[in-house]
């Protein structure tokens, strides 16, 4: 691709690895100039009052003590900062807003948790109303029950994911703790580390009942096994199981999908004494079609020669808002169109985030993004723009909004769709198609001309195509670096490590020079 | 100066320090450098916690 140069100085900071050292944190925080330090700064303040309103009730005290990964959130800053690294003006902004509602989203989460918690603040009347769900699961099914009164309870992302944002090693201890009690070390640490919580007693336990699905792997049919015998055996808490299927494209398996979401649905009902209800749900199904039309309009910025909303942020927001809220919390309607803005505003004003960019990647495969700056890095340190990451390629179907009787029906199609289509599960299930071709058309719509291609080494789903990923990708030139990888379990690929292996291919294949060389090589593989 | 003058410099001056040193600690990461500080012994109370281990 044509190299495009940043005709404005950055301000502040040109070199970013004077900021690292070899220890759990930076050495300080990075000079943006004043206006930017100082937007970075009233971000800081305002995370520092978030956290300071949560310390602040007795009972999160309490749960702090009480449970080991709360530990990770001693980190929050710290991760916030690797999600910033060289950035200015818009950017700098979408990447707060967008990640502080995350943060503030999950702060929330951790305080239900302990609300409901029998062991922390055992508010039975509170605990009797709320469903538990997957980490990894699409929550449209709680769509029709009002988010105060059925609360939906995601206790796996504060305890297992959000904490591996903050800290590399948050699963390390409970990825020995389930290898103890046999599991093997060679499944996806993501469902391993939350059987080894479960297995430490290291859950909130709170819930009417629970809803597992057969989330994206066969890691988490492992995990959830190990969850739903304690939840229901040890704590009496129902657990439902929902099955996808997994030739989602196919049109054959959508009565059976549609049945399995009345049948969640059900369940949900006899166990809380709640009643579904039509008015709630489609006021939710305008939101997750708001939220479809502004992540589309977002995706074509960046498509476009000035991207703006990039990164490990842009996946986990589309994360929160799309699979764990699901049009439930109206918040999301506005940080969505702020977000558009700042973006529209940032492709009128040819916004850049680097110096230069030389390369348009597309992010593939089964990511480790969130617990390292990977991304934010291959921008500031060797040119290369992250447009899109397969995570965040998720439905783009408008969903029926109007409450008629013919729309009653078709919800459960669309829920099942949803479901269908949610993060992982669209594309590592499904088939060649979902999986290869729609890659490529993806680097062809978004003008990609890399592919940065994560090769989970725990995760089989798409190992049977490497061979195909690389003689395809040859026939059509692009540059495809494969980048290893065992997801949250840093001691078995460092983050040096998954970084020289694009460093590697930018010197010996393509010749390059870093725009930064002060961040080719980190010394940061102990740090949070 | 009069009162209301010496109101507002109190103010200005209590504003500008706690400014200055929020902002110190936000540029040089001690917020970080401290909690990164507590986290071993955090670690230790949870190692010697009692847990009912179950598969």
């Amino acid at each position: 691709m044509e190299v495009i140069k940043n005709p404005v100085k950055r301000a502040g900071e040109q070199t970013l690895g004077q900021l690292y050292n070899t220890g759990k944190v930076r050495k300080r925080r990075e000079w943006r100039g004043i206006k930017d330090t100082f937007y970075d700064y009233t971000r800081w303040l305002y995370l520092v009052s978030v956290l300071a309103r949560f310390i602040a009730v007795p009972r999160n005290i309490k749960g702090f003590f009480r449970y080991r990964w709360m530990a990770n959130y001693l980190g929050v800053m710290h991760g916030m900062d690797k999600f910033t690294i060289g950035l200015r003006d818009e950017a700098l902004r979408i990447t707060h807003i967008s990640m502080n509602y995350v943060i503030a989203d999950v702060t929330q989460a951790i305080a239900n948790c302990f609300r409901g918690d029998r062991r922390v603040g055992n508010d039975v009347e509170y605990s009797k109303r709320c469903v538990l769900t997957d980490e990894n699961s699409m929550t449209c099914f709680m769509m029709g029950f009002d988010k105060d009164e059925t609360p939906a309870i995601l206790r796996e992302v504060p305890t297992m994911f959000a904490a591996n944002i903050f800290n590399q090693n948050s699963t390390t201890h409970y990825l020995d703790v389930a290898q103890q009690y046999g599991i093997a070390g060679d499944v996806c640490p993501m469902p391993e580390a939350e059987a080894g919580i479960s297995i430490e007693d290291d859950f909130c336990v709170l819930g009417a009942c629970a809803v597992q699905n057969n989330t994206t792997c066969d890691g988490s049919l492992m995990g959830n096994g190990i969850i739903a015998k304690r939840l229901e055996r040890e704590y009496g808490i129902p657990t439902f199981q929902l099955g996808t299927p997994l030739r989602h494209t196919e049109d054959d398996v959508q009565d059976y999908a549609a049945q399995e979401i009345k049948n969640a649905i059900a369940f949900i009902e006899e166990h809380t004494g709640h009643k579904w209800n039509w008015d709630t749900y489609f006021k939710c199904a305008k939101r997750v079609n708001d939220a479809t039309r502004k992540r589309i309009a977002q995706l074509e910025i960046n498509s476009s020669p000035y991207p703006q909303f990039v990164g490990a942020c842009f996946s986990l927001y589309n994360d929160t808002n799309y699979m764990g809220n699901c049009g439930r919390n109206e918040g999301f309607v506005k940080k969505d169109e702020k977000l558009l803005k700042l973006a529209e505003k940032g492709y009128k004003n040819k916004r850049m985030l680097a110096p230069e960019y030389r390369h348009r990647a597309i992010i593939w495969g089964v990511q480790p993004q969130y617990t390292i700056d990977m991304l934010y890095w291959l921008i500031q340190c060797w040119g290369i723009v992250p447009l899109a990451d397969m995570l965040s390629l998720v439905n783009t179907k408008m969903i029926a909004e109007e409450d008629t009787p013919e729309n009653r029906e078709q919800a459960y199609y669309d829920m099942a769709m949803l479901n269908e289509e949610m993060i992982m599960r669209n594309h590592t299930h499904g088939g060649y198609k979902v999986l290869v071709d729609e890659l490529w058309e993806t680097c062809e719509k978004m003008h990609a001309d890399m592919v940065i291609m994560w090769e989970h080494m725990s995760c089989k789903a798409l190992t049977g195509m490497h061979g195909q990923f690389e003689e395809q990708a040859r026939e059509r030139g692009l540059h495809l670096i494969w980048v290893g990888h065992d997801l949250c379990d840093p001691r078995v690929y460092t983050r040096e490590a998954i970084r020289n292996q694009v460093n590697l291919y930018m010197r010996a294949v393509l010749r390059e020079e870093p725009l930064d060389p002060s961040i080719e090589h980190l010394p940061d593989d102990n740090a949070w | 100066m009069s009162k209301v003058l010496k109101i507002l410099l109190k103010i200005f001056l209590c504003v500008f320090g706690l400014f200055a040193v929020t902002f110190l600690i936000y540029f040089f990461n001690l917020d970080m450098k401290a909690t990164s500080m507590i986290e071993p012994f955090l670690i230790k109370h949870y190692d010697n916690m009692e847990r009912k281990y179950y598969l």
